[in-house]
């Protein structure tokens, strides 16, 4: 929930926390993905390139792209304890949008495949997989999902 | 409404451009007539986006609907997505593998090379009807490098003609000799009108693309433009960017040995570009879905000889960043539609850098920074449409 609650404010500092020291984020069609194509749409595989996707954004982009808002909408589907505190986890998304001008709809939806580590109260992705069945996204995404 | 009674005023002013032909309904459907189906070629796949025998894809060519396969006998054609009995969409998805192309409504059979093969119930058919007149309607079709190209018009000329001035570029960006992997796509609509897409120019990167300057990124020695035919070339020395900026700095690192650094760019009228930039291999295929939305599919290549390690950075590379949220390309799309949101402002526009007061011959090359080579296409423009200059 840090992590929706960090996207959706575009605090990107936030949703960097939300990954372990070592981890990565993946964002990729599932027409890719099922075809056995690597190419995503965000390979932020490293923790180098977590934090330079924080850059991107905040420094590389800042004032040229049209801003939005969004909100993510999640369901659990699975969940299975590993060993040393690690869980994969299986979660349903739904991503709105909403331009400038007022107008919503829906960016991407699809299914996170994540394995994340709990250690007291403190639990982080060591990585995150969203599978986009959004194919063709109706804007371009600024934004991890 | 007639063709003849499209109106539109265009500038005496040779670097001029008047902004309507942006949103205007009457303009994009005649666009469609006169360039889409007209006489221009438009690549459609590259032979390793449907590399085995019986492997399709689909794409349109403007809003025409088309179906490429690669036939039993290895040869690549190019059909309209439809079947010659009702209009039926053959193939729905973007890429599949099939042995013959059946129509579901009736239950028409075709070969790969588009034959018919049968009808259900061809006995109760008019006794004039004939097989052979129903194969899948088939477009004129070439290939360079393995780029396969279609044209829907008999009166395009030759592939060969269409591509001159463009040979050269088209080589080196698709890897030297076209001996590609697909390595996946990225797909999105931007809202902007298709010439607003296609519009882009030297001018605007260093200023527009922050990234190089953080990068303290210079481009080198090249040339910069517009052949005969309306395509874009572009091709410059790149120089290594200095480490510093980025944590993961291999997203701008050249580990290509094969070729020296350099960025290649065709952008073919009226819209595909090909796109080689750094180690990564790209064609944008790009269509209009009205006046106000252009969608556009990026494929990424590999080279078939690759080692693992270039395989995988060249994956790296392309997801990150040429495609429509990279590092140094997201602030294309931005204007896209920023753009397309002035162009409402009526009035005209009008290109500067590099303009001399006078008209453009094509072949037209220009300073690496400069923007008035695009005129070139604007005129190619304005004769397809047939307007007027004032």
């Amino acid at each position: 929930m840090a992590y929706i609650a960090a996207l959706d404010r575009r605090d990107m500092e936030g949703w960097l926390s939300c990954f372990a020291d070592e981890a990565g984020y993946v964002c990729i069609t599932r027409e890719n993905h099922d075809a056995g194509l690597p190419v995503a749409l965000m390979m932020d595989d490293t923790r180098a390139r977590l934090k330079d996707r924080v850059k991107f954004i905040n420094e590389v982009w800042s004032g040229t792209f049209e801003d939005y808002a969004t909100r993510h909408f999640v369901q659990r589907l699975d969940c299975r304890a590993g060993t040393n505190g690690r869980f994969d986890v299986q979660t349903n998304f739904m991503v709105s949008y909403t331009n400038r001008r007022g107008g919503s709809d829906i960016l991407v939806t699809g299914v996170y495949e994540d394995a994340v580590l709990i250690a007291g109260n403190d639990a982080r992705f060591a990585s995150k997989l969203a599978i986009l069945d959004t194919v063709t996204t109706p804007r371009y995404l600024v934004y991890p999902v | 409404m007639a063709d003849s009674e499209l109106s539109v005023r265009w500038p005496a002013a040779y670097n001029t451009l008047p902004k309507d032909v942006f949103y205007r309904r009457d303009v994009y459907d005649a666009e469609l007539a006169r360039i889409f189906y007209g006489p221009e070629w438009h690549p459609v796949a590259h032979r390793s986006e449907i590399p085995n025998k019986g492997d399709f894809k689909t794409l349109q060519i403007g809003e025409a609907p088309v179906l490429i396969v690669h036939g039993d006998d290895g040869k690549v054609r190019v059909f309209y997505n439809s079947c010659p009995h009702r209009g039926t969409q053959l193939q729905i998805c973007a890429r599949g593998h099939t042995k013959e192309i059946e129509c579901p409504y009736h239950r028409w059979l075709f070969s790969l090379k588009g034959d018919l093969l049968g009808a259900p119930g061809i006995a109760e058919f008019s006794a004039n009807f004939k097989k052979e007149d129903f194969g899948l309607r088939e477009l004129r079709s070439g290939e360079f490098c393995g780029l396969i190209f279609a044209t829907c018009s008999d009166a395009a000329p030759e592939l060969t003609e269409f591509l001159k001035g463009t040979e050269d570029y088209l080589g080196k960006a698709l890897g030297g000799d076209g001996r590609l992997t697909l390595i996946g796509y990225q797909k999105t609509i931007y809202g902007t009108n298709w010439k607003e897409y296609g519009d882009n120019e030297g001018y605007h990167p260093p200023l527009l693309h922050r990234a190089f300057r953080l990068l303290k990124w210079q481009g080198g020695k090249g040339s910069n433009g517009v052949t005969e035919h309306g395509h874009k070339v572009m091709e410059a020395e790149v120089q290594r960017p200095q480490p510093g900026f980025l944590d993961d700095h291999s997203l701008v690192e050249f580990r290509d040995t094969s070729t020296p650094p350099r960025s290649v760019i065709v952008s073919f009228w009226p819209m595909t570009t090909i796109v080689k930039h750094m180690d990564v291999i790209n064609v944008r295929y790009a269509f209009p879905l009205s006046p106000d939305e252009t969608e556009v599919h990026y494929a990424y290549f590999a080279h078939q000889d690759d080692s693992p390690e270039l395989y995988e950075h060249r994956v790296r590379q392309a997801s990150n960043l040429l495609g429509p949220s990279g590092f140094i390309s997201l602030e294309d799309g931005a204007v896209f539609s920023r753009v397309h949101g002035g162009s409402r402002g009526l009035g005209t526009v009008a290109f500067q850098k590099g303009y001399a007061d006078k008209p453009l011959e094509a072949p037209c090359f220009v300073a690496q920074n400069d923007e008035a080579s695009n005129l070139v296409r604007w005129e190619h423009y304005r004769k397809s449409m047939g307007f007027a200059r004032d």
